[in-house]
């Protein structure tokens, strides 16, 4: 009952980048925004949001507080400028209406909005931008995106109307964390007090923020929002009222949304088509693919196997990714391939030629027998290997008992072994294992976020240290080249980059992808529209991902109230 | 007297060996703060922030495993027990506990009372009329149901009255999410309508303990002089069965029944995790769950208070009954 759980896919990232060609870019407030050309709407209406809380509302909506940050994001507190990783890093200019980079990429500055105020009646001005990066300078805690260390934020100071962020080196990779993932929070309520000393700790209550809703009232099984009715986007938003039940498992939310009780679902249900979609015309799904799942071995060289080449190429060849997602997944998510590019989100990245190039494009049992059977090994003879996976994650035991099939057909005895869900990422970040069944957490907009984090050698560490996120320890200096390239290259070039990084994933095997992760996503059309959907995907949908729930909240709307 | 200075003795170097497991137990577990905090922010965030964040929150891993010990008997004891470095990151342990406890008190506490005055009620009829009616059916369903799996008797009760009924019994949490808390009306029936079923889960797994030995009690009793006397004497039948057999009867019982109060506080956790229902052992699956050390140890802490006052009651009881057991003292 319990073991279902959210399909950890997330936007975000420590290091991002965003598509701009120049090395001098402006953005106005005019720019192409899908969303904004809807028209006006009447206010009114109400939604609810199913997303399996897994514990009640602790009623504190500080923003620098990881457990809770999400139900104050993309509802109270807004970010600069919103970058929809669906759409090719499009953006959509929030508290600041446009941008300059220098020359070389070390400075930017950001025009802020005028007319902007604070829930609280007070007007929003680029002090309290200047405030917010230099609050998290004196409390490193709260500097969640390592904004003042990994990325090099030397200065941020503000004058008139303009905010300028001053960086050792090149910067424009950070972009997409400070400008689109770091909301702007008052200096007059975080420059006094408990709220100044210590940040990190202060209980927000009653957060101020800038955003389309405010919190009205707070108890511990439900948040209720009402629409900011001094909104600064001209008559948004239209829904009225947003409640948030505290749910504390996948089931009762998924009920509810079967029933039309809530009407934004944000996790994985199984036997969607009869569950969910079966019970209403109204119910639909659309859940983008944003990450690989997959197999990582160990390529430390003291794991013999895990570590072998000839190995890892015959269970990606062997391994039938169609019939894994479709049993294992019941078809809810499309299947990844070996070059690591996950499609059809990045379809202009991948490179289909070199992908059937190297055997990858349909499973291949004949070939990971003959690999095998130069290691010494048949199915009347099987290669031994275990595989790690969590406890509770029942869609990953379905998928591994089809890929357990698929290799016992060509001679590797696969056994699969469930841990607990810290236990597993303890032995995952130490290296202790020699295959395991894990996804990368967050995504960007576009595959080169991923792929720094699977194979950059910067992001590993010897077995027995936590490696950060390339945990199968892959160490290659022509692929760090590669990676390190990308910031500073054109959009053509960095198009061109990800391409060969997945030519050493056809080459290398050091991840052997299976199938996609996805943001999982539900939605009712009775009265509520306006969706971000695959004919528009105007940010990303679940309603996890922040800020980008920010941008559906201020465009959905009640069709019963037009 | 000695006796109960005796007993007092034990119960403080009792609950100093179950703080000193209490705080060690949690550290020797696998999984660790910083990793469960980065699993659940889906990798969003640097591990060098959550590391400061949670030191701020009090979470010192590098500090002596003695002073952190010290430090932590000397908390337990004033009361200070930390903030949540878990799922509620930075919640204090008080407030958390405080919101949960009076749910599990609500629901565990009253249930248990319930099924142990229905179950002895039972049980006293059952044994007075031994071979009637009521013995014949009652007491043999009630072995079968106080041998079923709570959580499996919980989702059976989901799906019937919950699932198949169309959702007439809530099947999860505890009131209506779109009521406001308050003393009104609505908030004091969603209450209940949501106690019914984790209660009646609880009541026909446990209440069959309590008929059956009751019920055996009850015939032992019978048999006993002062119960031929009292019948000799041509004194009411219901008067033998209540005054002079019950009573005598439901003393053994009521050793375990104080033991089983000792016990709510820790919640039936299966149960109020089937039923999501938010109480002291839903809070402690979650913080275990989350590496959440300072929640741990509150929570494991009030499980063996609870637990040693309601032995050193039984104790002091069984004194009070009991003449001998004072004169062995």
């Amino acid at each position: 009952m319990r073991p279902t759980r959210t399909l950890a896919a997330a936007v975000v990232v420590a290091l991002a980048w965003t598509a701009t060609a120049c090395s001098e870019t402006k953005r106005k407030d005019d720019d192409n925004n899908p969303t904004q050309s809807a028209g006006p709407r009447k206010k009114g209406g109400e939604v609810t949001i199913a997303n399996t809380a897994g514990q009640t509302w602790t009623c504190n909506f500080n923003p620098f507080n990881p457990a809770v940050y999400n139900t104050s994001i993309g509802f109270v507190y807004e970010p600069l400028v919103f970058v929809n990783a669906l759409k090719d890093a499009a953006e959509t200019p929030m508290l600041a209406k446009s941008y300059q980079w220098n020359a070389d990429k070390t400075q930017i500055d950001f025009t802020i909005r005028e007319g902007v105020k604070w829930n609280d009646g007070k007007p929003f001005t680029a002090k309290d931008v200047a405030f917010t990066f230099n609050l998290m300078k004196e409390h490193p805690p709260i500097d969640l995106y390592a904004l003042w260390t990994t990325a090099g934020l030397q200065s941020v100071t503000a004058s008139g109307d303009k905010v300028t962020l001053k960086f050792k080196e090149a910067a424009q990779p950070y972009f997409y964390a400070f400008a689109n993932q770091q909301p702007i929070v008052p200096e007059h309520v975080f420059g006094a007090g408990e709220a100044q000393s210590k940040p990190e700790t202060w209980v927000d209550k009653k957060p101020v923020g800038t955003g389309p809703f405010e919190v009205d009232p707070c108890s511990p099984n439900n948040i209720q929002y009402t629409a900011n009715a001094e909104y600064w986007q001209q008559g948004k938003p239209y829904i009225q009222k947003v409640q948030y039940p505290a749910y504390l498992d996948n089931a009762p939310a998924n009920l509810d949304l079967a029933s039309g009780k809530a009407q934004w679902g944000s996790q994985f249900i199984p036997g969607i088509e009869q569950f969910y979609l079966g019970k209403s015309k109204d119910n639909h799904t659309w859940s983008p693919p944003v990450l690989n799942v997959g197999i990582y071995p160990n390529l430390d060289p003291s794991k013999k196997t895990s570590s072998n080449k000839k190995v890892r190429q015959a269970i990606s060849y062997a391994i039938d990714r169609e019939q894994v997602a479709k049993i294992g997944v019941g078809g809810q998510v499309p299947v990844a391939n070996q070059s690591g590019v996950v499609i059809p989100t990045f379809d202009k990245y991948y490179d289909a030629a070199a992908v059937q190039k190297a055997g990858f494009d349909k499973p291949d049992p004949d070939r990971a027998k003959e690999l095998l059977s130069e290691l010494g090994y048949s199915p009347s003879k099987p290669l031994k290997l275990t595989i790690l996976s969590i406890t509770g994650y029942t869609d990953w035991d379905a998928s591994l008992k089809v890929i357990k099939q698929n290799l016992k057909a060509v001679g590797i005895d696969l056994t699969v072994q469930t841990l607990a869900q810290q236990t597993f990422v303890g032995r995952l970040y130490t290296g202790d294992y020699d295959f395991a069944y894990y996804n990368q957490q967050t995504s960007g907009p576009s595959p080169y976020y991923e792929l720094r984090q699977m194979l950059h050698s910067a992001n590993t560490a010897p077995l027995g240290e936590n490696a950060p996120s390339n945990f199968e320890r892959y160490k290659n200096p022509q692929v760090d080249a590669l990676l390190n390239e990308y910031a500073a290259a054109d959009e053509g070039r960095q198009a061109e980059i990800v391409k060969e990084v997945s030519q050493f994933m056809l080459d290398d095997v050091p991840v052997i992808p299976v199938v996609c992760a996805v943001d999982w996503y539900q939605y009712n059309t009775e009265d509520i529209a306006g969706w971000p959907t695959e004919e528009n995907p105007y940010a990303q949908p679940a309603a996890y991902n922040f800020p980008d729930n920010g941008q559906v909240l201020a465009n959905i709307y009640s069709k019963s109230a037009q | 007297m000695r006796f109960i200075l005796r007993r007092l003795g034990f119960f403080v170097l009792t609950l100093w060996a179950a703080l000193t497991l209490n705080f060690f137990i949690p550290r020797f577990m696998p999984g660790d703060p910083v990793d469960a905090l980065i699993v659940r922010t889906r990798g969003r965030v640097t591990r060098e922030s959550l590391e400061g964040m949670l030191t701020s929150f009090g979470f010192k891993p590098d500090t002596n495993l003695l002073v952190q010990y010290l430090d932590y008997l000397g908390h337990m004891f004033t009361g200070d027990w930390g903030r949540s470095i878990g799922q509620t990151l930075g919640e204090p342990v008080t407030s958390l506990i405080g919101g949960a406890l009076p749910w599990t008190l609500g629901l565990v506490g009253i249930t248990t009372v319930l099924a142990f005055l229905l179950g002895a009620f039972i049980g006293t009829v059952a044994g007075w009329r031994r071979g009637g009616t009521l013995d014949a059916i009652l007491p043999p369903i009630f072995v079968v149901t106080s041998a079923l799996p709570y959580f499996w008797v919980g989702l059976l009760l989901i799906l019937v009255f919950s699932e198949w009924t169309g959702g007439l019994l809530p099947s999860n949490f505890n009131y209506d999410t779109s009521i406001v808390p308050g003393f009104s009306p609505g908030f004091v029936g969603s209450v209940l309508t949501h106690a019914i079923l984790p209660a009646a889960t609880l009541l026909i797994t446990t209440i069959g303990g309590w008929i059956l030995t009751m019920r055996n009690n009850m015939i032992t009793t019978l048999a006993e002089d002062y119960v031929r006397m009292a019948r000799a004497k041509g004194l009411n039948p219901r008067r033998i069965m209540y005054a002079y057999a019950a009573r005598n009867a439901v003393l053994p019982n009521l050793a375990g029944f104080a033991m089983s109060l000792g016990f709510v506080i820790s919640g039936a956790i299966l149960i109020e995790y089937v039923f999501n229902y938010p109480g002291v052992g839903y809070l402690l699956y979650n913080s275990v769950q989350n590496v959440d050390y300072p929640l741990m140890q509150a929570l494991f802490m009030l499980f063996t208070v609870a637990v040693l006052v309601a032995l050193l009651i039984v104790d002091i009881a069984t004194v009070w009954l009991d003449p001998r057991a004072r004169a062995k003292g």
